[in-house]
């Protein structure tokens, strides 16, 4: 029984760890890029130890465009959009799932459909609609769409649509109206898939790169993915400078997806005492 | 009488809790997704200055349609997407699957390990195809030095006509499978523990535990990481653009490459709506069935 | 020695420039084109008298050359103080696709960058005002022609690029060839590329892709052309664009001079000559900087070789005036001041920002004194030989296709005729030509 354990440890290690190499090797290389200095950084076979290690691409990722600037900027977008993609999104999805109102199915459906029409030829007509709205070079012309968000309405109500109707009914009976139940029941019983959703959400965000480019065109306003890819050149690019700056914007992300975690783990284990 | 009335006083109740995100639909989608309808009956080239008028002025009724459907090209991309879905879904769907299952277990570690298995997902494309690029070199590249080892002799990936496309495959497996892994994987935390230890009384193995319990009550996630991978699947994109650009000798053309260069590099803006709207009703058709077809499958009550 | 051969290739270019000038004496009453102390007169447009402010948006100076983008308008704040330009500079990717919604949904800039494939385009679609009554006198003639679409002049060329032959000298003194020079043709460098080749398994003798953009060029260069002359037919598979085709694809597939992309590896053409196992790339002299870098043997360069007659390319990206603009006059100022005056060129030159595409000896004297390569006089012999590609409305659309084809050559598929009338057929049926 012990030994089967042991084994079974030793199986279990060896596998999670074989994954985390395949799926660690970019990042490896990410990182000896961002500490070579320029030239022949393209090499093949891959160059893993950069022969005389540097900083200076990441000095220069500092010094060439407003770094906090952007990444502040970046930062106050993304939190906004997020939110309110969080809050929007569960509000749909608790209607769709928890209260009956005619065509919810047929409306359910056209939300999804609008998720096939490849954003490529819709690009124009938005751009014309913000326009129109005066939007552009203003902060909500990237935030406001995340009021419609199909993607974690559709993951919310696969979420919502799992828990029981018995919890609403008792709640109810006790006179709560919808936004009391909203609030104190379904959303805490949401929380492990709230979290799920925010790490994608503010991950896409982050990373969001034509849509901002086209409404920010003021270098105030400017995120720092829109700044990191003006390192592009035509003719080239320098990937040590690009792959430095792609790391340190990838710092956020990752803390809000350890924060995540954690919050995630203690919503389920709240859910569950609550349930 | 009095039914209809609490029935219809319930309906207004959704109102509050659609209207912010019924607003977002209109603005932001209906509205640019009806023009684009319009555009796709035009031969517009998505650089005239756009409005009604100019869009009633190179009106040409269903010719875009005729064409695309008339020619080879529509076809032989349509293929090599469906290629692409074939091998993919399945492939992302089981590396995801497996993966939930290890980020589950309760031992040291695993929350480590939780980081390390999303960053292929935070890794933009333009660093993963680099470095796919190298995995893939026929030389130089870690994968055929792998089967070198065990006496075989790997393809020229990307630049095989046959190989490219299950190449990009692997790739978009390595980056997607811990962002599927992610949504199963809550799945898999909201499932009630107790059904757990029921079966452990009733002596059900860990396999039969697995099929019999973990599975039906995944069902929500699972459906929604195959709707989505669909979804995404059929605009498939940035992947190709960076690893192959459509070759080699178009072996890798699919869907959305097309429509964006149709629409940004050929200008013929009209031509790749009307794309877009033939490859929107593959996508709603296919979406359909798994919704009707879901009521089979997918356990939502416990 | 040295010194002659620039003063013979600034005379030539200086000789173009006069003649083009002249021209525009017969047919504009354009009266002291020749005359650089009445610059006025040249331009008949004038600042505006009260403070304007203009848009414009690039690409070109992205990736490290904002610095020197600024320093030039500075320069130009001091020539003209009453224009104002908001500089936007945009990263190349997605460049095109952020211009083209912003010209669709009509907040283009008041002038801004275009690369040659989308300047055929929006010139074709009448979204670009005709820059005239501008100073345009120390341009490059050739390179100005490039955007001249119809006699209307669409666009001026802001900085310039072409291509020469660089060559590995260690590798052809191992190979104990002669250094190729600038009366060389495709046979002398065959010749040396085989000798190059049979050094070792991994040693190529030469790379060029198989692309239209090389293809246009090779055609040329054995007498042929894309395009009849009023471009109202294709002609690619014409004989002599045969011979240029059999030549390039025969590299690969025949002699194998040339790596097949199985054997290049995923690896691309640059890398494999800082590798130093490739003996000649034709290729552009924006290539020096990383070659300076990367390269731990000697190299140098020399005018591209030519099949029946030399031709050299070219590359330039256009600064073009938005049609809808409320400015255009500020806007046509601006962006042939960035193409014409000495004063930007001196700036670019000086912070080694591409070649300015202009005729003054002096300021392109200093361009010369930077090492390696020795022979950089040979950039500037090349600019008698340069072609430019043929502007049609589906310019992507052309060069994808015989891309495409000549792909399917290379890769031994179909043989270069095949390719060129396969080409010749998708190019007639898919592109209207007016």
């Amino acid at each position: 029984m012990n030994r089967k354990k042991i084994w079974g440890s030793v199986g279990y290690y060896f596998l999670t760890t074989l994954i985390a190499v395949i799926v660690m090797i970019p990042f490896f290389w990410m990182i000896s890029t961002s500490l070579k200095s320029k030239g022949a950084l393209m090499a093949m076979p891959i160059q893993w130890i950069p022969k005389e290690p540097t900083t200076k691409a990441y000095s220069q990722v500092f010094t060439m465009f407003p770094f906090l600037k952007a990444a502040g900027n970046s930062l106050f977008i993304t939190f906004t959009y997020t939110l309110i993609t969080v809050i929007s999104a569960s509000m749909a999805a608790f209607a769709f799932t928890k209260i009956k109102f005619p065509f919810s199915e047929k409306l359910f459906k056209v939300y999804l459909a609008s998720m096939m029409i490849p954003t490529q030829v819709t690009l124009i007509p938005l751009f014309i609609i913000m326009n129109k709205l005066q939007l552009i070079n203003k902060y909500p012309s990237v935030i406001l769409p995340s009021l419609f968000r199909v993607f974690g309405i559709f993951l919310l109500v696969q979420n919502m649509r799992s828990l029981p109707d018995d919890f609403i009914e008792a709640a109810k009976i006790d006179g709560a109206n919808l936004f009391r139940i909203y609030r104190k029941v379904i959303l805490p019983l949401c929380m492990p898939t709230i979290a799920t959703l925010c790490i994608t959400t503010f991950m896409d965000c982050w990373n969001d790169y034509l849509w901002p480019l086209l409404m920010l065109t003021d270098k105030n306003k400017m995120t720092l993915t829109l700044a990191l890819n003006s390192l592009n050149g035509q003719y080239g690019t320098a990937y040590n400078v690009l792959m430095a700056g792609s790391l340190l914007s990838m710092i956020p992300i990752i803390l809000v997806y350890i924060i995540a975690q954690t919050q995630s783990k203690k919503g389920s284990i709240e859910g569950g005492v609550k349930g | 009488m009095k039914n209809k009335g609490k029935k219809k006083r319930e309906a207004l109740g959704a109102v509050p809790f659609m209207l912010p995100s019924f607003l977002g639909m209109i603005v932001f989608s209906l509205l640019p997704i009806v023009v684009s309808i319009i555009m796709s009956f035009t031969d517009w080239d998505g650089l005239e200055k756009l409005n009604l008028n100019t869009l009633v002025s190179h009106f040409v009724g269903l010719d875009n349609y005729a064409q695309i459907l008339g020619g080879k090209e529509f076809w032989a991309v349509l293929g090599h997407t469906c290629y692409y879905i074939v091998l993919y879904i399945p492939l992302v769907f089981i590396a995801s699957l497996a993966i939930a299952t290890l980020l589950n277990k309760a031992r040291r570690g695993v929350s480590v390990f939780r980081v390390m298995y999303y960053i292929p997902v935070l890794t933009s494309w333009v660093a993963a195809s680099l470095i796919w690029k190298w995995v893939l070199s026929p030389q130089y590249g870690i994968l055929n030095q792998l089967l070198a080892v065990i006496g075989i002799t790997g393809p020229n990936w990307l630049t095989s006509e046959v190989w490219a496309m299950p190449a990009i495959v692997l790739a978009s497996v390595w980056k997607d499978m811990g962002f599927f892994g992610l949504f199963l994987l809550s799945g898999l935390q909201s499932i009630d523990k107790t059904f757990y230890e029921a079966a452990k009384v009733d002596g059900a193995g860990r396999i039969r535990t697995f099929f019999q319990i973990t599975i039906p009550l995944l069902t929500p996630s699972i459906f929604f990481c195959l709707v989505m991978a669909l979804i995404n699947a059929f605009q498939l994109f940035p992947q190709v653009m960076i690893m192959t650009e459509g070759g080699p000798n178009g072996a890798t053309q699919v869907m959305v490459e097309r429509i964006y260069t149709y629409g940004f590099s050929y200008f013929r803006m009209g031509y790749a709506a009307a794309f877009s709207w033939l490859l929107f009703i593959i996508i709603f058709a296919l979406t359909s069935v798994q919704l009707k077809l879901q009521k089979g499958w997918v356990h939502y009550e416990s | 020695m040295r010194n002659k051969k620039v003063n013979k290739a600034l005379s030539i270019m200086l000789a173009s420039v006069m003649a083009a000038s002249m021209a525009g004496c017969g047919t504009a009453a354009t009266v002291h084109a020749a005359d650089s102390e009445t610059e006025a007169a040249m331009a008949p447009v004038k600042d505006p008298e009260e403070e304007v402010t203009i848009k414009f948006t690039n690409f070109n100076a992205s990736g490290g050359h904002e610095e020197t983008l600024e320093k030039m308008y500075e320069a130009f704040s001091e020539e003209h103080p009453t224009i104002k330009v908001d500089i936007e500079t945009v990263g190349y990717d997605d460049y095109f696709t952020q211009m083209q919604t912003r010209v669709a949904g009509g907040t283009a800039p008041d002038c801004y960058e275009l690369n040659i494939e989308n300047f055929a385009a929006y010139a074709a679609k009448g979204v670009l005002a005709e820059i005239k009554d501008v100073d345009t006198s120390g341009i490059n003639e050739t390179a100005l022609h490039a955007f001249n679409v119809d006699g209307k002049q669409y666009g001026v060329p802001g900085s310039f690029s072409n291509v020469v032959l660089i060559y590995n000298k260690d590798l052809f003194d191992q190979a104990g060839v002669e250094y190729p020079d600038a009366d060389w043709t495709w046979d002398d460098a065959q010749a040396a590329a085989e000798k190059i080749r049979a050094l070792g398994d991994d040693i190529y003798g030469i790379y060029a892709p198989t692309t239209y953009n090389e293809f246009f060029k090779v055609a040329a260069q054995y007498g042929g052309s894309l395009l009849n002359e009023d471009k109202t037919e294709f002609t690619i598979n014409s004989a002599p664009n045969q011979e240029a085709a059999e030549m390039m694809v025969g590299r690969i597939v025949d002699s194998n001079v040339q790596p097949t992309e199985a054997q290049m590896g995923g690896m691309k053409d640059w890398d494999l000559f800082e590798s130093g196992r490739l003996g000649m790339i034709p290729t552009g002299i924006w290539a020096f900087g990383e070659f300076t870098e990367a390269c731990e043997f000697n190299w140098d360069i020399c005018v591209e070789p030519g099949g029946t007659q030399k031709a050299t390319h070219f590359f330039s990206n256009a600064y073009v005036v938005n049609a809808d603009s409320s400015q255009k006059e500020a806007a046509s100022i601006w962006v042939s001041w960035l193409a014409s005056s000495p004063k930007a060129a001196e700036i670019r030159i000086a912070d080694g920002w591409d070649l300015p595409a202009i005729t003054d000896e002096t300021v392109l004297a200093d361009y010369l004194k930077t090492t390696p390569p020795d022979n950089r006089q040979a950039v500037f012999d090349s600019l008698d030989y340069l072609i430019t590609p043929p502007i049609i409305e589906d310019y992507s659309m052309m060069s994808d296709i015989i891309t495409e084809k000549l792909g399917e050559a290379a890769s031994g598929k179909i043989t270069a005729k095949e390719a060129l009338d396969q080409a010749q057929e998708e190019c007639t049926q898919k592109i209207k030509l007016k």
